[in-house]
């Protein structure tokens, strides 16, 4: 367990990792503590900004759901779209078929 | 803990400035943003627009307060730490000048929170905000030291008749 590791470009052992945890953790403490404190705990000082509103209780509406990044593909092809959600069932059986079904075509064509 | 800001006797800290436009027309902003151009470049004395009132120690407020802002106005004042300084730059804001009396507002903006420097002008010129900010230092300073004066005598509120009172988030609130 203490035995020290020579990679070649340097050392590793549990000492030396730990001293740099302690020395990183308490530069980090000393960073938050440089921080504000004179605000009131437990008041609106210590809510979120939200442009002036009260933040919504509900999380999804102050988030953009990635889904929305792709809202223009989905509303330009609509139609492809309707139809691969229509043969998605979430089977994993319903999957193998298909990936049978598509190697057998594949099979198929490559044959004649 | 070592706080090297205790040890300066004035502007112990650099002043961060929030801006809410509660209904301006946009001169007053503009303005404002010529502050931090490099022709005035407010900058250098460590003043700078932050982007949520947490971190601020001051508010500028423009526009006379149509009733929309109001509340939303209470809680940016509200969730500035203290302790805190609000500045209101141009003549809708001190007084709701043209717009007085307009049924769409609910300023002008000291009948919503307290105000400490009014600076008047529409819009005012950049020497005047940067004057009426300087004056909400001086506020703030005082501010800052009945604070200080506060801590050291742990467990009694120490009140300074002198010194001018700034409502609780609590209080506006109630309000």
């Amino acid at each position: 367990m203490c035995t020290t590791v020579m990679t070649g470009y340097g050392f590793w052992n549990v000492f030396s990792w730990l001293t740099f945890f302690v020395l990183i953790t308490a530069l980090i403490l000393w960073f938050r503590s440089q921080g504000r404190s004179d605000y009131k705990e437990d008041s609106l000082q210590d809510e979120i900004f939200y442009g002036g509103n009260p933040v919504p209780s509900d999380g999804a509406e102050i988030t953009v759901p990635a889904s929305s990044a792709y809202w223009g593909f989905k509303k330009a092809l609509h139609g492809f779209y309707t139809l691969l959600d229509s043969w998605h069932s979430g089977i994993a059986t319903d999957y193998v078929a298909w990936f049978v079904f598509t190697v057998a075509i594949f099979a198929l064509l490559l044959v004649f | 803990m070592l706080k090297p800001e205790m040890h300066l006797e004035y502007l112990a800290k650099s002043l961060w400035v929030f801006h809410c436009n509660s209904g301006s027309c946009n001169g007053c902003d503009i303005e404002i943003v010529a502050c931090i151009s490099p022709r005035y470049d407010i900058e250098r004395f460590g003043m700078k627009l932050v982007g949520t009132p947490r971190h601020a120690d001051a508010l500028l407020v423009t526009g006379p307060v149509t009733k929309y802002m109001a509340d939303r106005l209470r809680r940016i004042y509200a969730q500035i730490p203290d302790p805190k300084v609000v500045v209101v730059v141009g003549n809708c804001g001190c007084s709701g000048d043209v717009f007085y009396e307009s049924h769409t507002l609910d300023g002008p903006v000291d009948r919503i929170i307290p105000v400490d420097v009014y600076v008047h002008g529409c819009p005012p010129r950049p020497e005047a905000i940067v004057e009426g900010v300087s004056k909400g230092i001086l506020k703030l300073e005082k501010l800052r030291q009945g604070l200080l004066e506060e801590r050291e005598i742990e467990g009694f509120i120490v009140t300074d008749p002198d010194q001018e009172e700034t409502l609780s988030a609590e209080e506006v609130l109630a309000e």
